[in-house]
């Protein structure tokens, strides 16, 4: 006896623990409750209290707590038991018992032999009479009016239908058209309940595309960062070259690496204030006034260095500090208007509507405090500047661009020039429209259709290059271009496209742009093609067609060049095939561009500047602060910009 | 809106096995396709909860624990089916609470009421027993206690 007390003191030990501190039952009934099933648990069930039984009472603890909101949707619609009576396979058991009560009694044909062999398979055993029935309670006995007889009746009548003989009774009918009813309704709850899961299917196909939008868009994200960081390590490489050379004496001139890196061609971030990181990016912090025509051209050193501009009014480009935004000075000398300037350090060069091309230095700037004297124009034929080539090797200094600067502040003899412009280059016949120069090379596109190359160190003009004979003798037959083309024989000239403000010009610059790169030069012309050139030879050795409308602004890298023109498209060319790499449409005409590895930055007849960004493939719009009346001219470098429009600003930008 | 509940004494017939196995074998199947309806769980569940075996019932009811959990809308519903679970199972405390939870949002719902009804009897019914047993342990205890005066007597 006293074993089985403490048994079952145990065991109403434990469930009393289970159950916790109930509500609506009294203590005592829960002890004799819990000792009443003390036999149960000992004698008559065998089964042992497993851990999973103790898994559902601790789960109902957690369950009991939680919310129960009204059911809506599929759970009001079709209840979980109704479901069930759905579902479940004997569901389909009335059918089955249908059919078979529509069995008819024919005489056997061996329909299965016919169709195992139709298709092909073998029918091994013979057959037993009769199908399985499910269950013995649904087979219906059908009265036979006739008798099995019939068929050793050899006289045929004539057939019969089949279902002629068949008599079912009402009673199995009204039974069948119930169950019928009943069938329908539960496909109907089935239908309910695959509808409802389709949604929720849908519902989680669509949170994943999300999430996988989203990803994708970080993607793109990353890779234009790495972008960032190659061109930074280029830059930090050129850098490491330039100090290491810089520790080093200077010696033999063999050794030397290439240190002056054209700013155009520069690719890592340039040296900026810490301050400028705390400008918000894409807003003009920054407005020059003071010219009171278009903005034709501009240049800038470097960021917050100095910049040069030049309107269509004044024939002498500003010069200005972009550390104070003042004015410092103007250049002085073109007759007419400045249409193309590239400014290196302290070097200028500057290309005008009456076909001279002036190189300035910009360190004379503040020098020439009586603005109004008139600097001399002296002819090639004048300047024999041997002086200079002691100077040519000393390149040791970083930043340096050839020692045109150097030879001018030693020489003064031969060159009687007053305050800042060094060198005057006269050749062309027209305006001058375009112009690039790196170190000593120089590269000018004029009116006159003809590109020259100078040497800046002599001054004098080493080749000249025919683009009208060009085009009458292309190198190979290429597809035809714009009909005004054709008028490329007499004066070019081409209306624009209306700007975003309505306003539209005669554009009559043959040659849009140049750039070169060692011995390959390109150039985009008024025809709309683009040619590379080799320029020890002098001649194109390959055309870009493409463009509609000439060409106004052109650059390239190692892959790829971008031109934009009058058409108001840009194109983006991949090198090593010639083709289109992609095509940039815009609303007007496009006036000047520029492009790194992650984006095109484009004037394109707005007031805002355009930015592409190459790897998301978005466009986006520089406008905060901007300009009141279309952009025409910009200039970046890292995250420094410089724009000019037709509303005589220039505006400067943090990128 | 009611909701619509079969009576305690549907728990009481059972399935066959091959049906049982059917419904097993569906879910099984969506399981290994990781998208498990809820129909199909209910269908198993009910299935085992039917059973007569023990360990079925505690597999089913485990798993209409795991539907309340996860779908809040059918939760209503599996009130019910998780107290005629316990209730089946003999957990009556349990098995009251859930029934109670019902009957606080549906007080006019019939099978609710009489799966009450049924709990109550169950746990008088053991009451009972119990008692029985306490007095029959407590009349041998007396008896025990009296053999020992005595002999402490003698």
């Amino acid at each position: 006896m006293t074993p089985r007390m403490v048994n079952a003191a145990t065991i109403s030990g434990k469930p009393r623990q289970v159950a916790g501190s109930s509500s609506s039952l009294s203590r005592s009934r829960v002890d004799f409750a819990t000792l009443g099933r003390a036999p149960m648990r000992l004698g008559i069930g065998t089964r042992r209290i497993t851990s999973r039984d103790l898994q559902i009472v601790e789960a109902s603890e957690e369950l009991l707590e939680a919310e129960i909101p009204e059911p809506e949707g599929v759970a009001q619609d079709v209840s979980l038991i109704r479901g069930f009576n759905a579902t479940i396979p004997s569901a389909d058991k009335g059918r089955s018992r249908r059919r078979q009560t529509r069995n008819v009694d024919a005489p056997r044909m061996g329909l299965k032999k016919l169709g195992m062999s139709a298709r092909g398979l073998m029918v091994d055993e013979e057959e037993h009479e009769g199908e399985s029935v499910a269950s013995e309670e649904d087979v219906v006995m059908v009265g036979r009016p006739e008798p099995r007889g019939r068929n050793l009746r050899p006289k045929k009548k004539g057939r019969q239908s089949l279902s002629a003989g068949k008599v079912i009774g009402t009673d199995e009918l009204k039974r069948q058209t119930h169950e019928i009813k009943r069938d329908k309704e539960n496909l109907h709850v089935r239908k309910s309940l695959i509808e409802g899961e389709i949604k929720e299917i849908s519902h989680k196909i669509q949170t994943l595309d999300n999430l996988r939008a989203k990803l994708q868009e970080d993607l793109l994200k990353l890779q234009e960062d790495e972008l960032e960081l190659d061109d930074e390590l280029e830059g930090v490489k050129e850098r490491l070259d330039i100090e290491e050379s810089r520790s080093r004496p200077p010696k033999a001139r063999t050794q030397q690496p290439h240190v002056a890196q054209s700013s155009r061609r520069r690719k890592g971030p340039a040296f900026l204030p810490s301050e400028h990181d705390e400008l918000p990016p894409g807003v003009a912090f920054m407005s020059l006034t003071g010219h009171n025509g278009p903005i034709t051209a501009l240049d800038f050193s470097e960021p917050y260095g100095t910049l040069v501009t030049a309107s269509q009014e004044e024939f002498a480009p500003k010069v200005w500090d972009l550390l104070s935004g003042e004015e410092i000075g103007r250049l002085k000398g073109h007759r007419s208007t400045v249409k193309c300037i590239q400014v290196e350090d302290h070097v200028c060069l500057t290309g005008g509507e009456d076909g001279s091309v002036r190189l300035w230095d910009l360190r004379r700037v503040d020098e020439d405090e009586d603005w109004d004297k008139e600097s001399e124009i002296v002819s090639l034929s004048e300047i024999a500047e041997e002086e200079e080539v002691d100077e040519f090797g000393g390149r040791t200094k970083a930043k340096t661009n050839g020692s045109i600067r150097q030879g001018e502040s030693e020489a003064g003899s031969v060159s009687e020039k007053e305050g800042p412009c060094v060198r005057v280059l006269e050749g062309h016949s027209k305006a001058v429209t375009a112009l690039y120069f790196e170190d000593d090379c120089l590269v000018t596109g004029a009116s006159d259709k003809t590109m020259r190359q100078w040497d800046l160190t002599t001054g004098q003009c080493v080749m000249t290059m025919d683009i009208l004979w060009a085009i009458s003798h292309p190198p190979t037959a290429g597809p035809g271009l714009f009909p005004g083309a054709a008028a490329a024989a007499g004066t070019f000239a081409v209306p624009t496209p209306p700007y975003a403000d309505g306003t539209w010009d005669m554009y009559q610059d043959f040659v849009g742009a140049v750039q070169f790169w060692g011995y390959a030069l390109m150039s985009g012309s008024g025809d709309g093609a683009v040619r590379m050139w080799d320029m020890r030879t002098g001649q194109p050795h390959r055309t870009l067609f493409g463009h509609t409308g000439p060409v106004t602004s052109l650059q390239f890298d190692e892959l790829h060049a971008v031109t934009g023109s009058l058409d108001k498209s840009i194109r983006i060319w991949d090198l090593r095939t010639g083709g289109i790499f992609e095509t940039l449409k815009y609303d007007h005409a496009v006036t000047g561009l520029q492009f790194d590895t992650r984006k095109v930055v484009a004037a394109a007849g707005e007031n805002g500047l355009k930015v592409y960004n190459r790897t998301s493939m978005q466009h986006s719009t520089l406008i905060t602060n901007g300009h009141t009346r279309p952009v025409q001219k910009l200039r970046y470098m890292d995250k420094y910009m410089v724009s000019g429009g037709r509303d005589s600003i220039v505006k400067v930008w943090a990128l | 809106m009611p909701s619509e509940l079969p009576y305690a004494a549907d728990a009481e017939e059972s399935l066959s096995f091959d049906e049982l196995q059917v419904l097993r074998l569906q879910y099984e199947k969506e399981i290994s396709q990781s998208h498990v309806t809820v129909q199909t769980t209910f269908n198993y569940a009910w299935g085992l909860v039917k059973s007569p075996m023990k360990d079925h019932q505690v597999e089913g009811v485990r798993l209409l624990g795991e539907l309340y959990r996860n779908e809040p809308t059918r939760r209503r519903e599996c009130l019910y089916y998780l107290g005629l679970g316990h209730y089946k199972l003999g957990n009556y405390e349990q098995a009251r609470r859930f029934n109670n939870l019902l009957l606080d949002k549906e007080p006019t719902n019939l099978q609710a009421q009489s799966l009450a009804s049924l709990i109550d009897k169950k746990v008088t019914q053991e009451g009972y027993i119990g008692m029985a047993i306490a007095g029959g342990a407590a009349a041998l205890g007396t008896l025990v206690l009296a053999a020992i005066i005595r002999r402490a007597h003698k």
